[in-house]
């Protein structure tokens, strides 16, 4: 059994909107797949299926990619959600 | 009797003064237009800068404060004076970015904007003021920069971006800043900087975000590495629609100004490789580490795919503006325009009137006399918002005279969200969630309303 963990999810611009939070605290495994955590956030807030291939998913403010790669996270690690703004 | 004499003749003076303003604006407005001529259609040739030896005794004071600086010094002074940028997009980021770089002596600065300054745009582009309003923002930042420093070469462009003139305009520079308003110009722009290896220093801001990063510099990312495919339309929002506060567009020109300064004078930019995020709310900054150059990049790979500029308005499924888009969700027959609304609402008829904007910007304007449930709580079936709606709908009914047709009229700003209420509403009264009603939406919305009918309606 992995052990879980609380991490802290930051949404930026429009995921933000999409998960009408800017920040909450979520509970999952420490050892988890990237694309799992991924689905694991979707779970919570499906709009946020609408940006998946067009965010920069960070992990302790560095960008990982959606795959299979394997995280281990620490309690308190924060995870970004970052899509691109294009105003000016 | 004196003080009313004086009132008389300041007022006179008043006038007189505002017709010697009237009449310069004239004059202005058609020298710009001399200036433009002629217009070409491809842009303006410019000869590469020449290499300089050393610094004069006007430019050693003027530079001074930045010259004592030992990162930056004469060596690096010298290189910026023989430095050219160009600045894609003269607007809320582009204004502070050329006008830094004016100010700390960039040789030539290329400034790119197919659009006019309008009234909207002053609270955050501070190059441009009241009496330019209507003229081309190229030209407006052009003149803005020479009246800061003369010794800067301006070469304004005021047409679009496009696929056939992008790669040719980038390689006249060495350095390139994104400070456009879209997505299409944004791959447009990385793809030309890829093709013709030039840094890119891209920068955006929305609301109260902002994001920076240095693509295609010393083989770090470029953005299709980061982003390979673009959002989806209808996921993008615009600052016409977002909203924007000017300072934030402001600290991320700065921030531009910065790099692009860096990059020039040798010292190299902070941000290849990652991005820099603006929480202007929360007074945060975060820098991501992204991802490196992908090696199957389309643009700037292996195997790049991207080998000459395509159509990305295509690409991206939407326009090169940050023009609202029109959306086309109901048939002709279910919607009338302001002409016909204004009639309807003069002959008395009884209806429904319902706005459906968000109420920030009900705050701003309203039509006194129409029901406000904005589109996000009838998208989720908000159960008080369909029951005050179920009782105008009923108290319309009682009112109406016998015979007479049970009509809501749906308005927001510009006629989209009210396509997608009508859509709503069509749905709640089929499944009798609402009294049989007929709903129709009003094309262009309060914004028409403004245009067409009442000039004193405020527009935003
Ligand atoms: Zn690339």
């Amino acid at each position: 059994m992995v052990p879980w963990c609380q991490v802290e999810v930051l949404y930026f611009a429009k995921s933000a909107e999409i998960a009408g939070v800017r920040s909450e605290t979520i509970s999952v495994p420490q050892e988890i797949k990237a694309l799992q955590l991924w689905k694991e956030i979707e779970s919570r807030h499906p709009g946020l299926a609408d940006v998946k291939n067009q965010v920069i998913f960070a992990v302790r403010q560095e960008y990982v990619e959606l795959g299979d790669q394997l995280l281990l996270l620490q309690p308190g690690d924060e995870i970004a959600i970052i899509p691109p703004i294009s105003g000016g | 009797m004196a003080a009313r004499q004086e009132v008389l003749a300041l007022q006179a003076e008043v006038a007189r003064r505002e017709e010697e303003l009237s009449s310069l604006k004239q004059r202005l407005a058609a020298a710009l237009l001399e200036e433009q001529e002629p217009t070409p259609e491809r842009p303006v040739q410019v000869s590469p800068l020449p290499s300089k030896a050393a610094l004069s005794r006007d430019e050693i004071l003027r530079y001074s404060r930045q010259l004592v600086l030992p990162e930056l010094g004469v060596h690096g002074q010298l290189r910026l004076a023989t430095a050219s940028v160009l600045i894609v997009g003269c607007g809320g980021l582009g204004c502070p970015l050329a006008q830094y770089l004016a100010a700390a002596g960039v040789g030539r600065l290329g400034l790119v904007d197919y659009d006019v300054v309008e009234m909207s745009n002053l609270a955050r582009q501070v190059l441009h003021g009241e009496a330019l309003a209507g003229q081309a923002k190229a030209f407006s930042a052009a003149a803005s920069l020479r009246r800061l420093n003369s010794a800067v070469e301006c070469v304004p462009y005021a047409q679009a971006l496009t696929p056939a003139t992008a790669l040719d305009l980038v390689r006249r520079y060495d350095v390139v800043a994104d400070c456009s308003d879209n997505v299409p110009t944004r791959y447009l722009v990385n793809d030309a900087c890829v093709l013709a290896g030039r840094p890119l220093v891209s920068a955006s801001a929305l609301r109260f975000e902002g994001q920076i990063t240095v693509y295609h510099y010393d083989g770090g990312p470029c953005y299709r590495c980061v982003f390979p495919q673009p959002p989806p339309a209808e996921t993008v929002t615009n600052c016409a629609d977002g909203g924007v506060l000017g300072v934030v567009t402001g600290v991320l020109g700065c921030l531009q100004a910065l790099e692009v300064l860096k990059i020039a004078a040798g010292m190299g930019p902070s941000y290849s490789g990652s991005l820099l995020l603006f929480d202007a709310l929360r007074g945060h900054f975060r820098c991501i580490q992204l991802r490196s150059r992908k090696p199957d990049c389309a643009a700037c790979g292996e195997r790049p795919t991207v080998t000459d500029l395509q159509d990305y308005e295509a690409f991206c499924g939407s326009s090169a503006t940050d023009k609202c888009r029109s959306l086309q969700l109901l048939s002709p027959a279910e919607r009338v325009s302001v002409t016909y609304y204004k009639r309807l609402l003069d002959s008395g008829a009884p209806h429904l009137l319902l706005d459906v904007r968000p109420q920030v910007e009900v705050d701003i304007c309203r039509l006194p006399h129409a029901l406000h449930i904005p589109l996000k709580q009838l998208e989720r079936r908000d159960p008080e918002s369909l029951k005050l709606l179920g009782e105008a709908i009923r108290e319309g009914k009682r009112d109406a005279q016998e015979g007479a047709a049970d009509s809501i009229y749906v308005i927001c700003k510009l006629g989209n969200d009210s396509q997608k209420a009508v859509k709503i509403l069509q749905c709640l009264t089929a499944a009798q969630v609402l009294d049989p009603v007929t709903v129709r939406d009003v094309v262009g919305g309060l914004m028409a309303w403004a245009a067409k009918i009442d000039g004193t309606f405020p527009q935003y």
